[in-house]
């Protein structure tokens, strides 16, 4: 197993010629938290969506858990977990229904039974079977969480996970956050609340229009003292 | 972004010019022998007239816009193994010159229609009712190309381009197929029929109308490619 | 490691992907009740449209019919990826392990059953609304002919449908691409159904348009085998 989860070298994204992601480099060892942060447009979302393979990278390089993307993208998937803004649950069947198309999409083994596991952790067993239309979207987000873990990943990629997740749901975030250290598992946070980040990343990288202008740990380091060394990096 | 031509620029010329001019003097010359051959020399056929002709380009037209839209699939499917622009390049020109073409064998199809059976249009000529099908079909590339965002673009072009090229050959042999049912007189065009004189005019003329389309596409090419390379030196001056 | 090591197989992704499709149809029941209504409108209105000059339109049967599926299909094939869209959850299907040749199989077989329930109600009712002699023996002819078509129908929807989803005014674009392709099975269905319908038993004919689907079929399998990964390939 290589040491490093994701490395990427002078990735570049471009939307038509407007480009989002500039010459960026990136890595993420076992065991490492990555929080990424910057103004709005920076690119963070985009980098992240390459990241997770959703993205071709237009030029540069990229290694996903060993595999080159886009050639290896699929084999990479087993592995990566994705969180995002919407559930990417389908409205009209239930919490159940959709993780069992994603169990069957990854291939989990024993998947009733993992299913009622993580269903029973997110706390959305009593709704289990309604369609997720009616939950509200803390619940639909904990349903994401759910999605997410269900397959176990190597890799977790989170796109403003706080920005959407209720109590319960960060709670039960920030704590898989904390185990994916001891565990060996690899997380990148893209994230706008600078303060948080203390808690749950072990370094900090810094985008802004497209390029990263910090990339340093935080590990030990006070909130106030992260968001002073953020502001001077965007400036 | 690696380019043939930047050699090409730093000198001053265009990128291109040579390989257009050439294949423009030969496109020239054979259209020339063709058009005076085809309308003064051949032999004409008893009961047909001078503009019967048409029918030498008409067939020549078809031929050689079938070979823009097979360079046009052959262009897609290296777009998408190498992503490179320059098969884009390639392929939307190459369809551009298929529909001109392509509406220009419907058009002298039905010029021939008037002369021979004295309609504007039948139904029963399957090649003239096939190519109408193939407008329509490279008639929805150009919108899809228009509807799709920059990132997507140059994608979904080659995909169309690869799965029109299917359509093609499909909609050809159906047409075919459904005439010969109703109507199993096949009309003689004189396929090997033809006396050896028609024949070597009739080759001629494909030989004048490839040219023509080989030094068109040359001419497209460079007016792409030069705006390509500005395109590339404005992104640079942004970026700097 | 925490990593499942092995590549899940694809018949249980495809199962997993089907199921789900047939699923939201069971609950939302949009898209094959919309269709059977539209194919039944869409015969009537032919019948206004050629009929009041005409007391038999026996021998438009395969016209009458193959156009009306034709359109039925464009309308079915435009609800490929609605759930996909309006619910934003193609991320998730795309970012899974699945071969993106799995999931435009998943949505061809979705096509197929959905077509298969329409022509359930089309091919009896235009037997009953337009044909004066033979009919009900052929059924079973014209059934395979539409089970052909179908798969046919299915494969180049699929693949433009996929065009379509990243466009502007997909609604119109998605009849701009397909209607022009679908123009062969047209012709072979109507053919096929001419050809066996009213007393002419004509099986040469029968046979060389079902061939030719068969042949359709093929080629688009092959293009969209080809070009399917690039559809999704941002």
């Amino acid at each position: 197993m290589p040491d490093l989860l994701v490395s990427a070298r002078g990735v570049v994204h471009a939307y038509g010629d407007r480009r989002a992601v500039s010459h960026v480099d990136l890595d993420v060892a076992v065991g490492e938290r990555v929080a990424i942060a910057g103004p709005n447009g920076a690119g963070k979302s985009t980098l992240l969506r390459m990241v997770a393979t959703l993205l071709r990278p237009r030029a540069g390089s990229l290694t996903v858990l060993g595999e080159e993307v886009p050639k290896g993208a699929r084999r990479a998937r087993m592995g990566i977990g994705y969180l995002a803004h919407d559930p990417l649950a389908y409205l009209d069947l239930s919490p159940r229904q959709n993780l069992q198309l994603y169990a069957d999409l990854y291939g989990v083994p024993d998947a009733a039974g993992r299913i009622d596991d993580l269903l029973d952790r997110v706390d959305l067993t009593a709704r289990a079977e309604d369609p997720v239309r009616v939950l509200s979207r803390g619940m639909s987000q904990r349903l994401a969480l759910a999605r997410m873990l269900l397959h176990r990943p190597q890799l977790l990629l989170l796109d403003e996970p706080h920005a959407s997740l209720d109590a319960s749901g960060t709670a039960l975030l920030d704590a898989e956050l904390g185990a994916a250290r001891a565990d060996g598992r690899g997380a990148v946070i893209v994230t706008h609340e600078v303060e948080r980040i203390a808690q749950v990343a072990d370094r900090l990288v810094v985008m802004r229009a497209g390029r990263v202008v910090a990339d340093e740990p935080v590990a030990g380091r006070g909130p106030a003292e992260i968001r002073a060394r953020y502001e001077q990096a965007i400036a | 972004m690696p380019s043939s031509t930047t050699e090409k620029t730093r000198s001053g010329r265009v990128p291109g010019a040579r390989a257009a001019l050439i294949w423009g003097v030969i496109a020239t010359v054979l259209v020339t022998v063709a058009t005076v051959g085809v309308f003064l020399v051949a032999p004409e056929d008893a009961d047909q007239g001078v503009i019967q002709r048409i029918f030498y380009f008409h067939v020549a037209i078809a031929l050689v816009s079938l070979v823009a839209f097979a360079v046009a699939c052959v262009a897609g499917i290296l777009y998408l193994r190498t992503r490179s622009a320059r098969w884009d390049d390639v392929g939307d020109a190459a369809i551009r010159l298929g529909m001109l073409f392509s509406v220009l064998v419907v058009i002298t199809g039905s010029i021939w229609a008037k002369a021979s059976w004295g309609t504007w249009w039948v139904w029963t000529d399957p090649r003239l009712v096939t190519y109408l099908i193939v407008v329509l079909i490279y008639a929805a590339y150009f919108v899809l190309r228009s509807s799709v965002d920059d990132d997507r673009r140059m994608r979904y072009a080659a995909i169309y381009a690869i799965a029109g090229f299917a359509s093609v050959p499909l909609s050809f042999y159906s047409v075919r197929v459904a005439n010969s049912f109703v109507h199993p007189v096949v009309f003689t065009r004189g396929g090997a029929a033809m006396p050896g004189s028609m024949l070597f005019w009739f080759v001629v003329s494909v030989a004048a109308m490839l040219a023509l389309f080989i030094a068109l596409l040359e001419v497209e090419l460079i007016g792409r490619r030069t705006e390509r390379a500005l395109r590339r030196v404005a992104l640079a001056l942004e970026n700097a | 490691m925490s990593t499942a090591t092995n590549h899940p197989r694809w018949t249980r992704q495809l199962g997993g992907l089907v199921r789900k499709d047939l699923r939201l149809e069971l609950r939302t029941k949009e898209t094959v009740v919309a269709m059977v209504l539209f194919a039944v409108i869409t015969l009537t209105i032919m019948q206004f449209g050629f009929g009041t000059r005409d007391d038999d339109l026996t021998r438009f049967t395969g016209g009458l019919m193959w156009v009306t599926l034709a359109f039925t299909a464009v309308l079915g094939v435009g609800r490929s990826y609605v759930a996909e869209r309006e619910q934003r959850v193609l991320d998730g299907l795309l970012v899974s392990p699945i071969p993106r040749v799995v999931l435009l199989a998943a949505k061809a077989i979705a096509i197929v059953i959905y077509m298969t329930i329409v022509e359930v109600v089309v091919i009896p009712l235009v037997g009953i609304f337009f044909v004066k002699g033979a009919y009900w023996d052929s059924i079973g002819w014209i059934a395979l002919v539409a089970l052909l078509a179908n798969v046919c129908i299915a494969l180049s929807g699929t693949l433009f449908s996929g065009l379509a989803l990243f466009t502007r005014a997909r609604d119109l674009i998605l009849p701009v691409l397909f209607l022009p392709a679908l123009v062969p099975v047209v012709i072979a269905g109507a053919g096929a159904t001419h050809a066996v319908v009213a007393g002419a038993n004509d099986m040469a004919d029968y046979r060389g348009y079902c061939l030719f689907l068969v042949g359709y079929a093929i080629l688009f399998l092959l293009v969209c085998v080809a070009t399917y990964d690039a559809v999704f390939d941002d």
